[in-house]
């Protein structure tokens, strides 16, 4: 094994996927790079069709096929290249080194099998147990993630849950391999906050113990704020700010990052009668025909944008900690 | 501005809309073919006022029965009890040609702006749905109509002529705003109409409706589960749990000072990136499920998951009790 103590467990580099539409082909994911250690929790953080689900479509092998390809740039998980990977090998690695939790646990679960068959399934395709270790093994999960009276509860089907038991039976399944990596996708949007507040406990106690690395996609900042480390802020298929998840929330170094957090009404300790209105990005995210350009495709909709970012790709600049911008003013923002 | 605009509202003392007592309840088959019809009661006697130009906001988590009262409020469900007072006409007992004149004064904006505009009618035609099934205007005025509307929410002229998939999220979410004022109602109830959009979007839709209200002194039954949208939206606010209010205040007081253990774990439960505010929290857990909304307890309906459970909670369900001025709250230890 390569994976020495330093060595991140997962290395992206210059990652490029390429996704062929009706007018042509566009970089949906365009020269990421990023590194995850062992334990630590990473957070995407973007807009909607700003390519944070189709990197960990990516990182899955799970990329649409025919449609999507990694056209450049490599994915190295434990020293291994899983661009390159065969089908055979990669089903291997799914569900049982890297595994993901959905954002629909109403739709993402089978719905004509108990859930503890559903969780027993992956331990005897992954781990070879028998019917009977399984299905033990699926009543201590669901005791792990917290579902009450889990010995009557493993041969309930989806439709007898609640939409929290479903994400934690989700979470069982996922983490039932006990996984290097897992990556959650928009785990909580469809929940109300409180149950949110559990999975999020849930899923940091379990990746504590297990020593799982997390990668955490969502729109909430104040998500990425109570869970992750370390975020990466998409926009339109590029990385626009990298950094430690504080530091990028005190001092933003892209207008896009610094728009996402101000645009949100947060929660204040103390509340006043004052209320100003919200900081508002205007227009929308570029489509898909006009992502690759040279150019920041920010530039539409930043106020801060002159000739250069509209003619130019902004180079990554560096700030203390690892924080990366890839803004050309980002010094002065 | 906005401040003389609401003392000059405040000075009508008058709420425009009361709801007073009102229940909604469902019936459900439970068990054999002869067993007894019981009864899901989604908004169990609730109570609620709404100043003309304020914004009352309605929060609970899904199934406490907050879209269940606006539904009941518009006449859009059947109520079962109680009074709804809309700028003082009696709602409720409204039937046939009087109902259809008031729908005029009760707007919906809705949750999912891809669900809720007809895929085959052009933005315009949408906008002017209202206005033909609901007033008498001449084909020139409600075009005029629909040009204003559309510059008041933001959208150009020519997008009058384009089919809803030919808009993005937030701007169909504008055409739904156009379609709730087409007929200038006096209420206009948001059903969650930030929670299907992307936050940067959000803000704009927000801070939209804001600005309408200002203008045309709008009022607002505003319903949502996020605390961080209505903490910015509402002049007042009612938490629901269960189909009951468990606490009902204006802005600053509950928000600075929630007294109900449930309000106090929602909004301990909401991640922040205010540091400070982080560090302060103290997070409350409410473990488990609610109750069976069929077979509800005897006792107060949150003593399941209640972290300040006492015997008597289980015995009677408390009142919500006045504790100053506008602050009411349904729980023993307030």
């Amino acid at each position: 094994m390569k994976n020495s103590h330093n060595s991140p467990l997962l290395k992206v580099e210059n990652l490029r996927i390429e996704l062929t539409t009706r007018d042509g082909v566009a970089p949906v994911i365009d020269d990421l790079s990023l590194e995850l250690r062992a334990g630590e929790t990473l957070s995407f953080v973007g807009e909607s069709g700003c390519g944070k689900s189709m990197t960990a479509l990516a990182l899955m092998g799970l990329l649409p096929e025919k449609v999507g390809r990694v056209a450049k740039g490599s994915i190295c998980f434990n020293g291994e290249d899983l661009t390159t990977a065969s089908p055979a090998r990669l089903n291997e690695i799914r569900g049982n080194d890297i595994s993901m939790i959905f954002q629909e646990p109403m739709t993402s679960l089978n719905p004509v099998y108990t859930i503890g068959e559903q969780i027993a399934e992956v331990l005897r395709r992954h781990r070879g147990m028998n019917k009977a270790a399984a299905w033990q093994r699926a009543i201590e999960l669901l005791d792990a993630v917290r579902i009450p009276n889990p010995k009557n509860r493993v041969s309930d089907y989806p439709h007898q849950l609640s939409g929290g038991q479903r994400q934690r039976v989700m979470i069982a399944i996922a983490l039932a391999c006990e996984p290097k990596i897992l990556i959650a996708d928009e785990p909580t949007t469809a929940l109300d906050v409180t149950v949110q507040a559990q999975i999020f406990d849930l899923m940091r106690d379990l990746g504590r113990e297990l020593g799982t690395a997390t990668i955490l996609i969502t729109h909430d900042m104040g998500a990425v704020a109570e869970m992750a480390e370390r975020m990466i802020v998409m926009y339109a298929g590029r990385m626009a700010e990298t950094g430690p998840v504080q530091q990028v929330i005190d001092h933003p170094r892209h207008p896009y990052t610094k728009g996402l957090i101000s645009c949100v009404p947060h929660l204040l300790a103390q509340l006043t009668a004052e209320r100003p209105p919200l900081a508002e990005i205007d227009g929308i995210v570029p489509s898909l025909k006009d992502f690759g350009r040279d150019e920041c495709l920010f530039a539409s909709r930043c106020e801060r944008a002159n000739e250069q970012c509209r003619n130019q790709r902004p180079p990554e600049v560096g700030f203390s900690a690892g924080q990366l911008s890839a803004c050309w003013q980002a010094e002065d923002v | 501005m906005a401040d003389t605009n609401t003392q000059a509202v405040k000075d009508q003392d008058k709420p425009l809309l009361t709801v007073d007592n009102l229940t909604v309840r469902f019936a459900v088959k439970r068990g054999g073919m002869f067993s007894k019809k019981s009864y899901l009661y989604a908004v169990d006697d609730v109570s609620f006022a709404v100043k003309r130009g304020e914004t009352l906001a309605i929060v609970g988590e899904s199934g406490s029965g907050k879209t269940t009262a606006a539904l009941a409020v518009a006449r859009l469900v059947n109520a079962a009890a109680g009074k709804v007072d809309l700028a003082g006409q009696d709602f409720l007992t409204l039937e046939g040609e009087e109902l259809r004149q008031a729908r005029t004064k009760v707007q919906f904006i809705f949750q999912d702006p891809y669900s809720s505009l007809n895929p085959r009618l052009r933005a315009a035609a949408v906008v002017r749905e209202p206005l033909d099934s609901l007033t008498t205007m001449s084909a020139e005025e409600k075009q005029e109509t629909i040009d204003r509307l559309f510059a008041e929410v933001g959208l150009h002229k020519e997008q009058q002529h384009l089919f809803p998939h030919q808009f993005s999220g937030g701007q169909r979410q504008r055409i739904g705003i156009a379609r709730a004022l087409s007929t200038q109602p006096e209420l206009i109830i948001c059903d969650e109409p930030v929670s299907a959009l992307d936050v940067a979007v959000q803000a704009q839709v927000l801070n939209l409706l804001r600005r309408l209200q200002e203008n045309f002194g709008l009022t607002y039954l505003f319903i949502s589960h996020d605390l961080g949208v209505v903490q910015h939206m509402c002049d007042s606010v009612a938490v629901m749990y269960m189909g009951k209010i468990v606490e009902y205040g204006d802005r600053l007081s509950l928000f600075n000072n929630p007294k109900h253990p449930y309000t106090i774990a929602l909004l301990s439960a909401v991640p922040s990136v205010d540091k400070k505010r982080r560090e302060q929290m103290q997070r409350i857990d409410i473990p488990g499920d609610p109750p069976d909304p069929v077979n509800l307890p005897r006792g107060c309906r949150f003593a399941s998951r209640c972290p300040k459970v006492v015997d008597k909670c289980r015995e009677s369900e408390p009142e919500l009790t006045e504790i100053n001025g506008t602050h009411r709250v349904a729980c023993y230890f307030s």
